[in-house]
């Protein structure tokens, strides 16, 4: 019973010991890999692709990336739908930033892709010209008569259709509908519209305010997160199938990952899935790899 | 080159005086004396400085305007950069490029449709391509008369596209990406509006594989804009009452025309040309 106890008991301890080795060492390996050796992959080519709407805050990243890893990246930023699309058919990439949680997990599924992870969130906001003329304060107000709404229905989702989606959410559509002097199909054109005083309210994702040439020249105005349509708010990042230098491919995703990447993210205006509220939103929406 | 058989200094027609520096007189031709000579040397150099100007032109402009053709989201390209979501493209990076639109006009006052000629770098492929057109079309005929008025034609279209329509956005942009992979992304998932007015752009420009310059003669709207400013222009190429029409030019201009006319973009090419020496580059003697 003692050898036995004993036995036991040195198996527990030598099982402990390997366990807190093991962890430590995959701390060890995670946090190096985090922190890539200067020049770890000298001459390596990555083909990055991402939904387009994480090109500001991508094309940074990725110079320090490089600059870090003696990698390039060869990225493409465009409409993730059409990406995945393509993905679906016959195109191939090494890491894949989409967003929309569905298209992660059909690519999972389709065993295009190997294993994907939260990147980070985005949220909408109001947008009124500077100095908020017609007094908007909240959603109710896109609905009162007379005020003049800019929005872009006809443009690539998610930015006409998530627009529409939180009125409809807060019960207002047809009502702000008739306020609507401009029905665009350009977010970009529609934030122009608000600048130049030609609409005095629209709704648009928060990261679109922090584009360089629209920073700081219109007011934003929050909208409660209830009204958020869930499909469109999470962006995922994922090591396809065809990843020809499987570390390097991790190791960028790793770094994207990386508090220094995410705090990009956040500078562009995205919920950093590594912030505590990105891992509220990570549980609340289930963003799991399957 | 044209024969150079002297006759007199006296018995030569009016020279151009020129403003730029570049201007020569019509009557090289028949030079002679140290001055015809430089002249002749200085229209020798002109093709050659025509392309290195349309060389770093292309260098400055190249890439915007290919852009324009096979990355624009809009259906008229090159005017709605203040808006565009394609980072990589020189016109959305560079207000500059933007603001060169302004610039357009004012060369078009200045020196007519010479922004075609000696800095579009459409125009330099067109004419490249019109090197290997069996079809030169240098001759006055129903067709070269009526088919330069294409390039109104399309002027109408892209002012509707512009005005009546609000110039939409035809296809799913590619907001970074490398040039030929991001093109062949912008072909897969672009509306059908887009891949139409890209279709007919294209095929226009490899129509100039059998007509030369097809497109810049016949069917470019900023050409048509062009024609309808230039004839106010302070500076061109210009003929002489001494012009007896023989179509010397005519046989030289890659543009298939004849100075002043449609579609002549003040190149340059004709002015050693003409044996009647009635061709100038200026101020038009009045």
């Amino acid at each position: 019973m003692d050898d036995a106890h004993h036995g036991h008991g040195r198996r527990h301890f030598l099982k402990k010991l390997a366990g807190t080795a093991a962890v430590t060492m995959a701390g060890g390996l995670a946090t190096m890999t985090a922190h890539a050796q200067p020049g770890a992959f000298p001459g390596k080519l990555l083909q990055v692709w991402s939904c387009g709407g994480l090109a500001e805050a991508m094309n940074p990243a990725n110079e320090i990336y490089e600059q870090r890893s003696g990698a390039r990246v060869s990225y493409t930023g465009a409409f993730a739908a059409a990406l995945g699309k393509s993905l679906l058919g016959g195109s191939t990439t090494e890491v894949f930033a989409g967003r929309v949680l569905d298209l992660a997990r059909k690519l999972r599924h389709s065993g295009k892709m190997l294993y994907f992870k939260p990147l980070c969130f985005t949220s909408y906001v109001m947008v009124t010209p500077r100095g908020n003329p017609a007094k908007i304060a909240s959603i109710e107000d896109m609905a009162k008569p007379g005020i003049k709404v800019v929005l872009a229905p006809e443009a690539s989702p998610p930015g006409g259709a998530a627009a529409l989606a939180v009125l409809k959410k807060a019960g207002i559509q047809d009502a702000v509908m008739k306020n609507c002097v401009t029905q665009g199909s350009c977010v970009q054109r529609t934030m122009d519209d608000i600048i130049s005083g030609h609409g005095d309210v629209s709704i648009v994702e928060l990261r679109v305010t922090r584009i360089p040439q629209f920073e700081g020249k219109m007011d934003v105005v929050e909208i409660p997160e209830a009204l958020f349509p869930p499909p469109p708010l999470t962006f995922t990042i994922g090591v396809m199938k065809d990843a020809k230098d499987r570390a390097l491919a991790d190791d960028y995703v790793t770094f994207m990952t990386s508090p220094e990447a995410q705090a990009l993210l956040e500078q562009r205006g995205f919920i950093p899935a590594s912030s505590d509220k990105g891992r509220t939103l990570v549980e609340k929406l289930g963003v799991k790899d399957a | 080159m044209p024969d150079r058989a002297c006759t007199s200094c006296d018995s030569s027609p009016a020279k151009a005086v020129s403003a730029t520096g570049l201007a020569v007189s019509g009557s090289v031709g028949r030079a002679c004396g140290g001055r015809e000579a430089s002249a002749v040397a200085r229209a020798g150099r002109l093709p050659l400085l025509r392309r290195l100007s349309q060389l770093a032109m292309l260098a400055g402009l190249g890439q915007w305007s290919f852009y324009g053709i096979f990355r624009c989201p809009f259906i008229v390209p090159y005017v709605s950069c203040q808006n565009c979501p394609v980072l990589t493209c020189h016109g959305r990076i560079l207000s500059l490029f933007w603001g060169a639109w302004l610039l357009l006009p004012v060369s078009a006052l200045l020196v007519g449709r010479a922004y075609c000629g000696w800095a579009c770098p459409g125009g330099l492929v067109s004419q490249m391509l019109g090197k290997l057109a069996p079809v030169k079309a240098r001759v006055r005929n129903a067709f070269t008369r009526i088919a330069p008025l294409g390039a109104y034609l399309a002027l109408i279209g892209c002012l509707y596209v512009w005005f009546a329509m609000g110039q939409p956005r035809g296809n799913i942009p590619i907001r970074t990406g490398e040039f030929f992979g991001a093109v062949s992304l912008t072909f897969e998932h672009a509306g059908l509006l887009w891949l139409v007015r890209t279709g007919i752009v294209l095929t226009l420009v490899a129509l100039g594989l059998g007509v030369a310059n097809f497109w810049c003669r016949f069917a470019c709207p900023t050409g048509g804009a062009f024609e309808i400013v230039k004839r106010f222009s302070l500076f061109k190429v210009y003929k002489t009452e001494a012009c007896n029409g023989c179509d010397k030019c005519l046989k030289v201009c890659e543009m298939g025309t004849r100075p002043e006319e449609t579609a002549c973009t003040n190149c340059g090419d004709c002015l050693d040309s003409c044996p009647q020496g009635a061709i100038g580059f200026g101020r038009k003697p009045s």
